[in-house]
């Protein structure tokens, strides 16, 4: 397994996994000095798990240019390992979603907390007009995934669902492969630093609200409670299920990854 | 997926057809829960018309659905296919100290394997992760059972320097886990071992505090 951090702006993966500061990063694939992302693998104290950091980044220019970004993406689901774990920066730049598209399963970390919620659906509601947008095909429904980005735009499109009511309008063809597109975009969600049972029903009220308001499925995968566990691992700078493997944050941590990687496999063999 | 004014009672609640009644609380439970005025589901996505709007058509179709007369009249306007079940009893807790029905929604089996205990011996821990598996506060707990939140808490966080004489903590485990459903007997047996192998038997203990 591969874990990749693509936050250039704010690397800190390799801390968490206990390495430090390597010098080989994703930052010589974005400015050109590697051509092959695979040179750029470190090895971590985890058996079997290498590390592409994103550390010594150029702070003029940290994302690669669109065209350097795709051959990232295409190379990153060429590399040969049985697992590649992309860690998205916070936000929606464009290059963040486009790291969390390419991948079979989108995982989002949510806070119970208002400031979280919004950043959620906001960057949920971009990544899924990015995926339309790449795969609608004729120009003029494309055109409208553009306008549609735009929140305040004439035609008073504001959500997914108000969105594939137009696209259906304008060519049948292209409504239905929306919505195929549209089911099959299943984005996970994980709401971390949980402290009672109100804040783990969130998870469920949060797929309602997507449900409703957006027309897509998300999947509650779990939930991480509020652990001084993980504080401990991040101070010592070892990964957590190492530093503290009974706690309940590693516990639900492992049991959640493994869900994953079930459900990984499952969209593999499809 | 039909958009909000056109979904019938069923969808809007997020329920099958056939579902049973215990089912329909759940689901209306959490529909209040996720439509409340200042609630945080809906926080930057729905403004306050509409959630209002949202809780009034909530409010009909549980009051539809939760009764048994009104959801045959309406499945027969729905031309649903099949009759749904409803001839469970309502709920309710009895006299005895019962298990409380979880309060998530019936996809919880999903994530069954986030409760119970992690190498087969139950602990103050594993009692908490089940718990909050179930969707129950520590107050729920209490309500049943009538021991005090604070025992529960020490009893979840394994303070057993604030726990009173194992005799009652066997109790206060045995009424927990009997609320959440377990084997009570395996699971304050296991407890217990924990607590005296962490006290000495000698210590006498005062008579714990519960509550009316």
């Amino acid at each position: 397994m591969v874990a990749i951090d693509t936050d250039v702006e704010g690397a800190n993966l390799h801390t968490w996994l206990g390495v430090p500061s390597p010098r080989a990063s994703l930052a010589d694939f974005v400015s050109g000095r590697v051509q092959d992302p695979l040179d750029l693998v470190v090895e971590t104290p985890v058996a079997n798990l290498g590390l592409i950091a994103a550390t010594h980044g150029n702070l003029a220019a940290s994302q690669p240019e669109p065209s350097r970004r795709i051959e990232l993406l295409q190379r990153l689901r060429r590399l040969l390992c049985d697992f590649v774990f992309v860690d998205c920066g916070a936000g929606a730049h464009p290059a963040t979603i486009d790291y969390f598209l390419v991948g079979d399963e989108g995982v989002l970390v949510l806070h119970p907390e208002p400031t979280s919620l919004e950043n959620a659906y906001a960057f949920l509601r971009a990544a899924f007009y990015r995926r339309m947008q790449l795969v609608m095909q004729k120009h003029d429904v494309r055109e409208r995934v553009r306008e549609a980005m735009d929140q305040r735009n004439a035609r008073g499109i504001h959500t997914p669902l108000d969105l594939l009511r137009e696209v259906e309008a304008m060519d049948p063809e292209e409504g239905r492969r929306f919505a195929r597109s549209m089911r099959s975009f299943r984005p996970r969600i994980v709401l971390n630093e949980v402290e009672s049972a109100e804040e783990i029903k969130l998870g469920f009220s949060v797929r309602s609200v997507c449900r409703k308001f957006f027309g897509i499925e998300a999947d509650y995968v779990g939930y991480v409670n509020r652990d001084p566990a993980v504080r401990e691992a991040v101070l010592a700078r070892r990964p957590l299920v190492e530093v503290r493997p009974k706690s309940d944050a590693a516990i639900y941590v492992q049991r959640i990854a493994r869900k994953l990687a079930e459900a990984a496999g499952g969209s593999r063999s499809r | 997926m039909r958009e909000i004014p056109e979904q019938d009672h069923y969808e809007l609640l997020e329920l099958a057809r056939d579902a049973t009644r215990e089912e329909v609380e759940r689901a209306y439970r959490m529909a209040c829960s996720t439509w409340a005025e200042h609630g945080l589901a809906a926080y930057s996505v729905a403004d306050d018309s509409q959630l209002a709007s949202l809780r009034e058509r909530v409010e009909l179709a549980y009051r539809v659905l939760a009764d048994v007369e009104a959801r045959g009249t309406y499945d027969e306007a729905l031309g649903a296919l099949s009759a749904p079940k409803r001839t469970e009893p309502d709920l309710g807790f009895d006299d005895e100290e019962e298990e409380i029905p979880a309060e998530l929604p019936a996809e919880i089996e999903a994530f069954e394997d986030l409760s119970g205990p992690e190498d087969g011996r139950w602990s103050g821990a594993s009692l908490r992760r089940t718990r909050l598996a179930r969707g129950l506060e520590l107050e729920q707990i209490t309500g049943v059972t009538k021991v005090n939140p604070v025992y529960l808490r020490c009893i979840e966080e394994e303070r057993f320097e604030a726990l009173p004489a194992a005799v009652y903590v066997r109790g206060f485990v045995t009424a927990y886990a009997r609320c959440l459903g377990l084997d009570a007997a395996r699971v304050s047996g296991d407890y217990l071992e924990r607590l005296q192998a962490a006290r000495p038997s000698h210590v006498l203990r005062r008579k714990p505090r519960t509550r009316s």
